[in-house]
């Protein structure tokens, strides 16, 4: 509805508001996603809520039929190694304190943290890998192994590769398309796009669990899951580990959710009379944000509840899942999200950045990690909600092949390798039990099929049934895109 | 909640706008009409960039002496190739093509066709046109203010009018807010209310102007602008200091510092002749940037991307160019060649400051910030050195001292000991910790750990490799005769390291020795004295004493060393008492003999004699010297080498040292800030290929765009000054109308051209150009006199009317690009704190300093921190920083406070000229929860009640007067009555929950108030602070 309709709705019914706020109904419930600013104007397109949206899609969206109505992006900060995952090397085990080979290194750049090293030693993996699933899919079964009870569930892309080299930038490139600060994030992206099926929760909700006290934890950034130049409520919104789930859900001390409806109701009263007074719609679009706050305070508590979730599922996601702020609860969490129709959850896991003791250290990041995400994709698809949520598991860059630090046969660390990594997508259009690219015998050049940040974020789209290339949105004169303006290409080997 | 950038907005609609207005017969204007379409459709392809153009074929300009091939007929649309493009049916043919994913509408091919018809003529883009010198105010009856004429002339064409003014209150609640971003008091509003005389307004105007509120609101859009914070912004997100130029910058804007001073004094402070503390101060403006430290990082990646950041965030703000899309190639629409924006960037290419902020509370160069009574101060401890120096002068020449080398001593071997660090590193060099994690001395830290000796024992505890650097660029440490290596080490048992380490620089980190894990810390070759195993890692839980020959590690004595390093791998270690012992022989050792010392520095250096001694020096030991200046040259023996009367004269020295020592410390607690410089030589900028900074192509020198009227400059290389003295020059076409389309923008909501940004091609044109030109040339003509610019736009009719729409105005114009009333633009984040602090009676109005740490809720820095940032904990300020204005806020820019970011304040990561205004259901849980805005309720519903002889009507009126600076309807007090009766109902029956309400806040509640009744009133109040009208300026 446009706002000049509106308003002359607001006009003939002025006594729409009762005296209480209870009673609104269908028209405020229309109002009730953030209008769009007030000074400026839009070349860009801004969707306009119905009776039964509060957060439609954009006209015209989505541009093709979807295979996933919802994303859950499992970010491992830091920069998983590889070669202690899934890229599996059993040759290297001859190459152990060897140096890696000149023609493989190749002259490239290395982070200044390496690059004085005078010595580049081969530290294979010290796990043990099987071939997991009827697909055959090498997995560190030590590590991992409730990941490897998924594979057949998953396309791995083994050659995924990116520009930065450290990790402020590389985490913005990966979560934004674009290594300068300033870009939106692609949850934020979907929520602009697609808006959301659920009219009391968020479109974009993001978690941030707590990760191991003792790992090398990297910094994270609000522009990670930032709206950067689109409209500031494409925001992700933290869900967070303790205190208000939301930002300033709770009421104060001493005040009720019925002493909250009291004053909800005077209030809409005084805004409706000033509404009357000076006509600006703005007015009535505030008053459906307080409503639709009103229904937050009851619905984001009945999303955090996990009581009613049987004992067999709390099991399944492993004993951290009843403590708020880790990763399995988060991860219980996010399915309850999609459920409900939320269109991107995003969960960031600090600690995966192992310069030294990495044996040890990656341990444990996948002591938090393994057992949760297998637990989501499996009981995603017992519930057929995977068949419309796309689960993305992956990290900023890879780890090297030589060993950083000291170098044993069960301890070494690595440094960062932009050339080649891992990210695995599950659910939603992706092809199951699949491997895509082939990496040298040392994990440290992409020998075919080589996939860009951008195509993942282009596949991601596709997925939820967006062109990457039409979707744009002005900003100081430029059609900008998620994906950039160099070429990018989906991974139509790993769709159905 | 959270955003970067800010909104620009663009073209569609107001061309909507403007085609609706524009009759059938009106004459197409190219920049007005065609040149949007063209630039948004066919530039890309057929513009400007040459290496992307296609067919040869240009439409941003005529034919001319370098271009032909034109494909418009003019006046003839049937026979222009470019229309027949636009009409065909040809897939294969029609532009755009379908590839751009661009097409164009009925009405957009109509104006192309009419425009053809009309002779296809061009202008040049209007920014880039020069300013008239004179600009007619159109003469309209009854309209003296030249802005209401040219406001009135659009709307007379438009058949609307300007709205009445406004009443009273609502006038100067709106302009309160307007000039100084607080509302008025209900005295100020009932004065004005009595004042009927003509200039009431304008006194009310000018009192506004020159309270100090003024400088602050107005320093916060361009704090904006210059992406001002307290953090560096990248990895570690570290504190900075230079909260000296945020307060600079309000300082200025009180002052009312003409703008082109505001200009050159930020862009180049530093090169004016004999600058001043203040004008350096401003410099500071380019150091506002995101810098990082992050390891691994790339040192020419990082110089390059500071420079790209201040070219293009110095292009925008001054000249509303977006001059970042030539890092990577031509401008596609704009007149902007890649080579051009190099040379933009190489006036900051030279920058001094390092790639590496070393994430330092002050990353060079900086600057002291020292008042008058500082400046005071530091002289009367600069004597107290001096006067200290004269004791030890006349300790010195007390001193008992027999040179052992005379005939008459019998020296025997002397054992020496030279501690490096005990309680403190020896203050002759200074002391670099790993990055984050600072050098830590801890006293006793436990009964285990008891000191070794002294008071002190440095700690140090880290997962990985990790140490303390002393370093010097003076006299090194020098090595005794038989000098043996000792230090003391206690090692936790509870967290063992791998190993530890002592390193050794000898014109080069090149002598280590290491116990425990060899292979732990990979420095230096191995199985040489570059890495030498001195054993395993000694016992833990106890001091042990590591002693070895400085032979060891290929050292010998008499070497001076320039630094050594405390190195561990993990764990938590514990040093003490680190230096060298030795033994000698007095009557031949320069430390003892004075002849011996003689004879060496004869023969070697005079490094460090004064200047009028070196004759005497270089002669030697000799009988026949000049008895005075061999005294001379005694005494400065004694006082500064003389091991063996180093205990007689060691008060003194002690004193002169804490003399020096207290100097240093005062002159340490002095705030610094971040200033702006340039190198000694000059960094060769180039040409970066495709925007890659180890691409470089071309060289280019600093220079202007082509487009854009010369840069006068001497004979030598373009400078910054220069820069900054063009932007402000009175040809400059762009920087006059950039920096009025933003103070009008600020006033109305919305800029004249609503891309405040981007005055390119891309940009929506003005909607009122000629109005725009009269404020730009008027603005140059009163000497860039921003108050009078702002007083101005605020006396204006089109300022004051009233903001009330019909809905048949609503529907003409819903953006009120016409204003045909006032805009009601929505408070900013840092206006509806302050206002809620201000009407509850607790905004502390101190000005200026150190960021402060309000109210926050928990867990806001943590998820995100670096376990080495400092700014990894938030730690909530107490008492009177609780209720400072936003703009004192401590802005860490990856993880800003909600109350900001929720409300659309930008993160501060770039530079952003308007903000956006979201109206989110997360700003609405902020506003009637944050323990801020609770406590505010509650303080507020103090204020009422305190008057306990009123009746509940008068507390009303007074709360609607105090919140909203106007009489309350009898509607309302009917509306909020009822909810009082409610809230006092439900609290008189629970008055435990009553007191919980009330008890929120560091401020304690008063005990002499009836806690239900206040509870009652605080809800009521929270209302009051929720209401639209609370949030918006009406």
């Amino acid at each position: 509805m446009d706002p000049a309709q509106q308003w002359r709705l607001m006009q003939t019914r002025r006594n729409f508001f009762g005296s209480s706020g209870l009673k609104l109904g269908g028209l405020v419930a229309g109002m009730l996603a953030g209008s769009a600013p007030q000074s400026g104007l839009f070349a860009n397109d801004v969707a306009t809520p119905t009776n039964d949206r509060v957060y439609p899609p954009l006209p015209g969206y989505p541009h093709f039929a979807p295979t996933a109505k919802s994303v859950i992006y499992l970010h491992a900060n830091g920069g998983p190694s590889q070669l202690d995952t899934w890229d599996y090397k059993p040759g290297l085990q001859e190459y152990f304190d060897k140096d890696l080979p000149p023609s493989i290194q190749g002259g490239q750049r290395l982070s200044t943290m390496t690059s004085g090293q005078t010595r580049f030693p081969v530290a294979p993996s010290k796990f043990r890998f099987r071939k997991a699933g009827q697909a055959g899919i090498w997995v560190n079964e030590e590590l991992m192994p409730h990941t490897a009870e998924i594979v057949d569930e998953i396309s791995l892309m083994k050659t995924v590769h990116t520009n930065a080299i450290n990790h402020d930038p590389a985490c913005t490139f990966v979560m934004t398309g674009s290594e300068i600060p300033g870009r939106p994030s692609i949850g934020s992206w979907l929520a602009y796009g697609l808006g959301s099926e659920s009219n009391d929760l968020p479109a974009f909700v993001v978690f941030t669990p707590k990760f191991p006290a003792d790992s090398n934890g990297q910094a994270l950034y609000e522009r990670m899951w930032g709206s950067g130049y689109l409209p500031t409520r494409f925001t992700g919104v933290a869900l967070r580990g303790s205190g208000d789930p939301v930002l300033f859900l709770q009421n104060p001390a001493g005040v009720s959710a019925s002493d909250r409806r009291t004053m909800l109701d005077a209030l809409a009263e005084m805004n409706q009379l000033r509404l009357q007074r000076v006509g600006d719609p703005e007015i009535a679009t505030r008053i459906a944000q307080y409503e639709l706050a009103f229904r937050m305070q009851t619905s984001v508590p009945e999303l955090t509840d996990i009581s009613q979730e049987t004992q067999e599922t709390l099991e399944m996601y492993g004993p951290d899942v009843t403590t708020p702020g880790t990763f399995a609860h988060s991860a219980l969490l996010a399915r309850r999200l999609v459920e409900r129709g939320v269109r991107a959850v995003q969960l960031l896991h600090r600690g995966w950045d192992q310069h030294g003791s990495l044996p040890y250290q990656l341990g444990n990041q996948c002591k938090q990690t393994d057992q949760p995400t297998a637990a989501l994709v499996k009981d995603l698809k017992r519930r057929g909600l995977l068949d419309s949520t796309l689960v993305v598991f992956g990290g900023e860059f890879g780890r090297t092949v030589y060993s950083q630090g000291t170098l044993t046969k069960d301890d070494y660390g690595r440094d960062h390798h932009p050339r080649n990594f891992c990210v695995w997508m599950a659910g939603g259009g992706v092809r199951g039990g699949y491997v895509h690219g082939e990496t040298d015998d040392f994990s440290y050049n992409v020998v075919e099929k080589p996939v860009a940040i951008n195509d993942i974020n282009a596949t991601i789209l596709h997925c939820l049934g967006i062109d990457h290339e039409r979707f744009s949105y002005r900003f100081q004169g430029l059609d900008l895109r998620l994906t950039g303006v160099e070429p990018q290409h989906v991974v139509r080997e790993i769709l159905k | 909640m959270r955003r970067w950038f800010c909104l620009f907005v663009a073209v569609a609609v107001n061309c909507l706008l403007l085609c609706q207005v524009q009759g059938a017969d009106e004459k197409i204007r190219f920049n007005r009409d065609v040149r949007p379409i063209l630039s948004d459709k066919c530039f890309a392809c057929h513009g400007f960039d040459a290496k992307t153009r296609e067919a040869d074929l240009r439409l941003d300009v005529p034919p001319g002496e370098d271009w032909s091939g034109w494909v418009i007929t003019p006046g003839d649309p049937s026979s222009s190739t470019l229309w027949e493009r636009i009409v065909t049916e040809d897939a294969d043919l029609q532009m755009p093509p379908a590839h751009s994913h661009k097409t164009l509408s009925t009405t957009e091919k109509e104006t192309l066709r009419r425009w053809i018809e009309q002779g296809a003529v061009y202008e040049g883009h209007w920014s880039f046109q020069p300013i008239p010198s004179e600009v007619p105010v159109p003469s309209i009856d009854n309209v003296q203010h030249p802005i209401d004429a040219f406001v009135r002339q659009r709307l007379q064409r438009e058949g609307l009018s300007h709205s009445p003014v406004a009443d009273k209150s609502t006038l100067i609640r709106r302009l309160s807010f307007a000039l100084t971003g607080l509302p008025p008091t209900t005295e100020q509003v009932d004065t004005f209310l009595e004042d009927d005389s003509q200039d009431a307004y304008e006194r009310l105007v000018d009192r506004f102007l020159e309270s100090p509120q003024y400088g602050e609101e107005m320093a916060r859009y361009w704090l904006d602008v210059a992406r001002y914070a307290d953090t560096h912004g990248l990895h570690l997100d570290n504190e900075r200091q230079m909260w000296a130029y945020r307060d600079w910058v309000i300082r200025a804007f009180n002052q009312n510092k003409p703008f082109d001073e505001f200009t050159i004094e930020q862009l180049a402070g530093d090169l004016l002749p004999n600058p001043t503390l203040e004008q350096r101060i401003a410099t500071g403006f380019n150091r506002c940037n995101v810098t990082t430290s992050e390891g691994g990082s790339i040192d020419a990646e990082f110089l390059f991307r500071y420079a790209v950041e201040r070219a293009s965030t110095t292009s925008e703000a001054w000249m509303g160019l977006t001059a970042g899309c030539a890092v990577c190639h031509d401008h596609k629409f704009d007149p902007i060649s890649q080579s051009e924006f190099y040379s933009l960037y190489a006036f900051f290419y030279s920058a001094a400051d390092p790639a590496m902020d070393g994430n330092a509370l002050l990353t060079n160069p900086v600057i002291r910030v020292e008042s008058e009574a500082d400046r005071t101060h530091i002289a009367q401890l600069q004597q107290e050195i001096s006067a200290a120096r004269e004791q030890l002068q006349l300790a010195v020449q007390n001193v008992q001292y027999r040179d052992p080398a005379a005939a008459d001593v019998v020296a025997a071997p002397t054992a020496i000991e030279e501690w490096w660090m005990d309680d403190e590193f020896v203050s002759s060099g200074r002391v670099q910790a790993s990055p984050g994690h600072a050098t830590e001395f801890v006293s006793a830290p436990s009964s285990e750990v008891a000191a070794f000796r002294g008071q002190k024992v440095l700690k140090r505890t880290d997962a990985g490799l990790t140490q303390d650097v002393w370093e010097t660029s003076g006299p090194g440490l020098k090595l005794p005769p038989q000098a043996k290596f000792v230090a003391h080490v206690f090692l936790a048992p509870e967290n063992l390291p791998k190993s530890i380490m002592v390193q050794f620089n000898k014109g080069g980190w090149k002598h280590r020795g290491v116990w425990g894990d060899y292979d732990a810390i990979q420095w230096g070759a191995p199985q040489t004295t570059e890495r030498v195993s001195l054993g395993e890692l000694p016992a833990a839980g106890q001091w042990v004493r590591l002693e070895f020959p400085v032979e060891t590690v290929g050292l010998a004595p008499g070497d001076e060393l320039s630094g050594f390093a405390l190195t561990q791998f993990g764990g938590t270690v514990y040093w003490d008492q680190v230096g060298v012992v030795g033994e000698v022989n007095p009557a031949t050792d320069p430390a003892f003999s004075f002849q011996a010392w003689w004879q060496k520095v004869a023969t070697s250096d005079l490094a460090g004699i004064p200047a009028e001694l070196h004759e005497i020096a270089k002669q030697g030991p000799s009988d026949e010297a000049n008895a005075d200046l061999k005294k001379q040259l005694l005494s400065h023996y004694l006082l500064h080498h003389c091991h063996a009367v180093k205990e007689q004269i060691a008060a003194p020295q002690q004193s002169l040292v804490s003399a020096e020592q207290k100097l240093r410390e005062f002159e340490a607690s002095l705030p610094s800030t971040f200033v702006f410089s340039d190198l000694p030589q000059p960094r060769q900028a180039h040409v970066m290929t495709r925007g890659q900074y180890d691409q470089p192509g071309a060289p280019v020198e600093p220079a202007v765009p082509q487009a854009l009227p010369p840069l006068a400059k001497g004979d030598t290389r373009a400078t910054r000054l220069d820069l900054a003295r063009w932007l402000v020059s009175p040809e400059h076409p762009l920087t006059s109308r950039v920096v009025v389309n933003r103070y009008w923008q600020q006033f109305f909501g919305a800029g004249l051209v609503s891309t405040s940004t981007d005055f390119g091609s891309q940009g929506e044109p003005p909607s009122h150009p000629e109005l725009l030109d009269w404020l730009a040339r008027d603005f140059q003509s009163s000497g860039w006199d921003v108050k009078a610019l702002v007083r101005r736009i605020v006396t204006s009719e089109t300022f004051k009317q009233s903001s009330a729409v019909s809905p048949d105005l609503y529907e003409r114009d819903p953006k009120n690009r016409l204003y045909a009333r006032m805009s009601r633009p929505r408070l900013d984040a840092e206006q509806i704190r302050d206002n809620a602090l201000f009407v509850s009676g607790l905004l502390v109005s101190q000005m200026g300093g150190k960021g402060v740490k309000p109210y926050q809720p928990p867990n806001i820095w943590e998820p995100v921190g670096f376990a080495g940032s400092n700014t990894q904990y938030y730690t909530q300020d107490r008492g009177t920083a609780l209720y400072r204005r936003s703009i004192y806020t401590f802005l860490k820019r990856t993880a800003p406070p909600p109350f900001m970011s929720n409300f659309d304040a930008p993160n501060r990561e770039q530079s952003c000229s308007q903000r956006q205004r979201s109206n989110t259901p997360l700003q609405a849980l902020q506003l009637m929860n944050d323990v801020q805005h609770v406590e505010a309720a509650r303080s507020l519903a103090v204020q009422l009640l305190q008057d306990k002889s009123a009746e509940e009507t008068l507390r009303l009126r007074k709360a609607v007067r105090i919140v909203l600076a106007r009489e309350a309807s009898d509607a309302e007090l009917q509306i909020l009555s009822g909810q009082l009766t409610k809230h006092r109902q439900r609290y008189a029956a629970d008055p435990d929950a009553a007191q919980k309400l009330i008890s929120m806040g560091e401020t304690p509640p008063p005990t002499d108030l009836d806690a239900p009744e206040l509870a009652a009133y605080t809800l009521l109040a929270n209302t009051l602070l929720n209401l639209d009208e609370t949030l918006t300026r009406n």
